[in-house]
C-alpha cells in the first residue's frame, strides 16, 4: 500500500516546505527537534547523533567515507533529507567543496536533551483536584470510539450512531478528495483514494486528517507553524494524565476542542478547573510522523468457498467489508459475509480495483492464516481478478461518425489525416464511412473545411 | 504482490542490552587516570539517552556486571523509567550489595568481573522478548568491559557466545581497560558484532555514538571498525589456564593442559598416553573459533 508512505512523506515535505524563518522558529522548541529527529531515515538519525558534538563543518568527502559503497544511495537520501529539513546546512569552502554542519539550534536542543533530559511540556495536575480520571483502558476505548465515529461520519455512513461536533464546513474539507458526489440527490460515494484511506492504519489516517487540518489552518487565521508546534508538543504529553486548560493559550484551546472530536484528547470539567487528557492517538502523533511501515494485526479469514469471517467488533470494519462483500450476519465479535459477483461489481463501479481488494485482504489476514502462503486462497484472488477483467471486455471511447463523403479522394485524405493524428478507430472504404476519436474533433473539422474549399 | 510481513516495527527499532562493568577493583585501578567511574557513567548515560531519543520504540536494558554478582539495573520498557538517570539509584544499591557479598580475603590484582553471568542474563532477557510474540525489536548486546578476562569463566562465556550466535544476536564490545580482551574479541568475531578498544577513553561518548549506536539495519551500509586480530586461545578445563597447545577429548572436545586418564567432563577413558611424542595426534591447537 504505497499510499500510506506518500501521506506520511507529504507531512514531512510540508514541514520542509515551510519558509526558512518559520522552520528555524520551530527548532526553538525542543519537542519539535525530537519529533523531527525521530522522523528521519535511520542513517540520517545516525549522522545527527554522530555530529552532535562536532562544532566545525564536516566536508562532504569525509562523510562519504563513513558509508560502504552499497549504501551510497541511502547516504544520499539521508543527506538530502537533512538539508531539506534544515537540520543540516550546506556551505561551500574556498575550493568549492561542500561542507555540512548541524543547525545550531537543533544541535543545542538535542545536546540539552541528552545531557539534562527532556522536561515535560507542562506539569500534570495533582490528583486531588482531578478526582475521577479515566483509566488507560477507558481512555483507549474512548479514543477508538471517537475516531471511529468520526470516520463513519466522514464517509457519511448511515451506521454512524451519533454525529461529531466538528463543523460541517470542516467535515467538507476533510471529505474533499475522499468522497465524490455526482449530483445533490445522490448520496456521496467513496472515491478510489477514499477507499485507500479507509485501508490505511489509524496513524496514517490520523496524519491525513491532521495534514488537511494544518493546510487549512491559514484560512482560519491560524499560523500553521504554531499549529504544527502545538500538535508535536501534544504528542510528548503523558497519556492518561490531566493537564490544566489554563496553561494553554486561547488559540490552543480552540485546537484542543477540535482534537477532542477526533479522539486525540478527552476534555473534562471539574468544579472550578477544566482539563484535557491526551489519549494514545495524541501521543502517537510523532510516531506516525516516521516513515515506517507499521501494521496492525489482521482479522480476516477467507475460505476457498468465498466465505469471509472477520473477527472484529468495529462498525467501521463492517462498513469497509460492505464495500466489496455481502455481509450476512454480525455477531458480537464476528462479521460473517461472502464475496460474490454482485458485491464485487458494486465495488468495481465505485472505482475500487481488484488489486486493492486483494491487497487489503492479504494485509489484514488473521494471524492464523497470515502464516500460510498464500494467505488468501488462490482461487478467490483469481476469481476477483477475473470478475474485474469481465467488466473490461468492452472498452468505451467517445467517438464521432462521418459518412456521405463527396468523393473517394476526400474520404481517403480524411482517413490518412485521422491516422496521422492517431485518432482513426474504424473505416469502411466501400461505403465511405469513418469513425474517429472525439479527441481530434477540432482538428478533423478544420481539415474537412479546408477540403471543401 | 508483496508477501505479508508480520513486522510491526520499523527497520531500525532496537533492543540494546548494555553490560556495564562495575568491578570495584578495576575502577579503583583507574583512579589515577583521567577516566574515572563517574565520568564513565556520565558518558554511558548520555549514550543511553540518545538511543532512547532516536526512536520511541527503542528499548534499553542495563545489566551491571559486578565482582560477585550481576543484576538488571535499568529497563526502559517499564513505564516508571523513561530516562536513563533512573539507573543511578539502582546502580548504587547494586554496588553496595555486590560489595557485601565479597569475602574478606583480598584480591590480588584487579580481579575479574562476572562477564559470563551478565551475558547469560542478557540472553535470557532476549529469549523472553523473542518468545513474547512475533513482533519484537531487533536485539543486540553491548559489553562495556574493563576488567581482564577471567580464565575460570572461559567455558561459560564461550557457551554464551555460541547461544548468542545461534539466536543471531550480535555482541558488540567496547573495551575500556588497558588490555585487549580475548573473550570479547572472540564474542564479537563469532556473533558478527563490533569490537573496539577506544584509543582516547575521554571521548567515550563519541565512540559510542559513532560506532555502537548504529542499528543492525544501518550496519550493512556503514563503515565500522573491522577486527584487526582475534586472540583465539582457549582455557584448559582443568586448571583454567590460557594455553596455546593442549589435549582435546575426542568425544566431547574438552580441553586439558595435561594428559589425563579419563575425561573429567564426559567420563571417556583415554588410551595409553604416548609420552614419547606429546605433540602428536591427541595434542592439538586449542581454539574454538578458528
Amino acid at each position: 500500500m504505497p499510499q500510506v508512505k506518500i501521506v506520511a512523506r507529504n507531512f514531512m515535505d510540508m514541514v520542509a516546505s515551510l519558509p526558512v524563518m518559520k522552520l528555524d522558529m520551530l527548532y526553538d522548541n525542543s519537542f519539535i527537534c525530537e519529533a523531527i529527529l525521530r522522523s528521519l531515515p535511520p542513517l540520517a538519525k545516525k549522522y545527527v547523533l554522530q555530529m552532535l558534538y562536532i562544532d566545525i563543518p564536516i566536508t562532504a568527502k569525509s562523510m562519504e567515507e563513513w558509508v560502504l559503497p552499497d549504501g551510497f544511495s541511502k547516504h544520499k537520501v539521508a543527506i538530502d533529507r537533512l538539508i531539506q529539513l534544515r537540520v543540516m546546512t550546506e556551505t561551500f569552502d574556498r575550493k568549492k567543496e561542500a561542507m555540512y554542519q548541524l543547525n545550531p539550534k537543533f544541535q543545542f536542543n538535542l545536546q540539552k536533551h541528552i545531557v539534562y533530559g527532556g522536561v515535560l511540556p507542562r506539569e500534570p495536575m495533582p490528583s486531588n483536584i482531578t478526582v475521577r480520571l479515566p483509566s488507560l483502558e477507558e481512555l483507549e476505548a474512548y479514543a477508538v470510539e471517537q475516531w471511529e465515529c468520526f470516520l463513519l461520519n466522514l464517509i457519511s455512513s448511515s451506521e454512524a450512531g451519533k454525529t461529531t461536533n466538528i463543523s460541517s464546513s470542516m467535515m467538507k474539507i476533510f471529505q474533499r478528495g475522499l468522497l465524490s458526489q455526482r449530483d445533490d440527490r445522490e448520496p456521496p460515494r467513496l472515491t478510489e483514494s477514499g477507499f485507500q484511506f479507509l485501508l490505511m492504519d489509524t496513524n496514517a489516517q490520523l496524519w491525513y486528517i491532521i495534514r488537511e487540518y494544518i493546510t487549512n489552518a491559514e484560512e482560519r487565521g491560524v499560523d500553521s507553524a504554531d499549529l504544527i508546534a502545538f500538535l508535536l508538543e501534544l504528542s510528548f504529553h503523558v497519556t492518561g494524565k490531566a493537564y490544566n486548560t489554563n496553561t494553554i493559550t486561547d488559540l490552543q484551546r480552540s485546537i484542543i476542542k477540535d482534537l477532542s472530536d477526533l479522539g486525540l484528547v478527552k476534555l473534562q470539567q471539574g468544579r472550578k478547573e477544566s482539563w484535557f487528557i491526551p489519549t494514545k492517538l495524541a501521543t502517537n502523533l510523532s510516531i506516525s510522523l516516521a516513515d515506517t511501515t507499521t501494521r496492525k494485526q489482521g482479522f480476516i479469514v477467507i475460505e476457498t468457498n468465498f466465505r469471509l469471517y472477520a473477527y472484529s467488533t468495529s462498525k467501521l470494519h463492517c462498513e469497509i467489508l460492505r464495500l466489496f462483500a455481502r455481509v450476512e450476519y454480525q455477531l458480537p465479535n464476528l462479521i460473517v459475509g461472502a464475496i460474490n459477483k454482485e458485491s464485487l461489481y458494486k465495488a468495481f463501479q465505485n472505482g475500487i480495483t481488484s488489486e486493492q481488494i486483494v491487497s487489503f485482504l492479504q494485509q489484514n489476514a488473521h494471524p492464523r492464516v497470515a502464516e500460510r502462503i498464500p494467505s488468501v486462497p488462490e482461487n478467490v484472488t483469481d476469481q476477483i481478478r477475473l470478475w474485474e477483467s469481465d467488466l473490461n471486455r468492452v472498452e468505451m471511447t467517445p467517438a464521432h461518425f462521418y459518412d456521405e463523403f463527396p468523393s473517394k479522394d476526400v474520404f481517403e485524405a480524411a482517413c490518412d489525416f485521422a491516422r496521422e493524428y492517431g485518432g482513426l478507430l474504424w473505416e469502411d472504404s466501400k461505403r465511405m464511412r469513418l469513425v474517429v476519436k472525439a479527441d481530434i474533433l477540432a482538428e478533423m473539422k478544420e481539415f474537412l473545411r479546408r477540403q471543401k474549399q | 504482490m508483496t508477501p505479508v510481513s508480520s513486522k510491526l516495527y520499523a527497520d531500525d527499532v532496537s533492543l540494546l542490552m548494555v553490560l556495564v562493568d562495575t568491578n570495584p577493583y578495576f575502577w579503583s585501578s583507574m583512579k589515577n587516570t583521567a577516566f574515572t567511574f563517574p565520568k564513565f557513567i556520565s558518558h554511558v548515560l548520555a549514550f543511553l539517552n540518545s538511543i532512547l531519543l532516536l526512536n520511541q520504540m527503542n528499548q534499553v536494558v542495563v545489566i551491571a556486571t559486578g565482582y560477585n554478582s550481576c543484576d538488571y539495573v535499568f529497563d526502559s520498557s517499564t513505564s516508571s523509567m523513561q530516562r536513563a538517570e533512573c539507573l543511578l539509584e539502582k546502580l548504587e544499591d547494586f554496588v553496595d550489595k555486590d560489595e557485601s557479598l565479597s569475602q574478606e580475603d583480598s584480591v590480588d590484582g584487579v580481579g575479574f568481573s562476572l562477564l559470563s553471568g551478565a551475558l547469560s542474563m542478557a540472553l535470557c532477557y532476549i529469549q523472553r522478548v523473542f518468545r513474547s510474540g512475533p513482533l519484537h525489536p531487533q536485539p543486540r548486546i553491548l559489553c562495556l568491559h574493563g576488567s581482564p578476562d577471567g580464565p575460570g569463566q572461559y567455558v561459560a562465556v564461550m557457551n554464551s557466545i555460541f547461544s548468542a550466535q545461534r539466536s543471531m544476536v550480535p555482541i558488540d564490545s567496547c573495551v575500556i581497560g588497558s588490555q585487549h580482551s580475548a573473550f570479547l574479541q572472540q564474542a564479537s568475531y563469532i556473533t558478527g558484532g563490533v569490537y573496539l578498544k577506544p584509543q582516547v577513553s575521554d571521548g567515550l561518548f563519541q565512540y559510542l555514538s559513532t560506532v555502537f549506536a548504529t542499528d543492525l539495519h544501518s550496519r550493512s551500509f556503514l563503515q565500522l571498525p573491522r577486527p584487526v586480530g582475534v586472540d583465539f586461545r582457549a582455557s584448559c578445563f582443568c586448571h583454567k589456564n590460557t594455553i596455546d597447545m593442549g589435549f582435546i577429548c575426542s568425544v566431547c572436545l574438552s580441553i586439558f593442559c595435561k594428559h589425563h586418564k579419563k575425561c573429567s567432563t564426559c567420563g571417556s577413558n583415554f588410551g595409553e598416553a604416548r609420552k614419547q611424542d606429546p605433540s602428536a595426534s591427541d595434542q592439538r591447537r586449542t581454539s574454538y573459533g578458528s
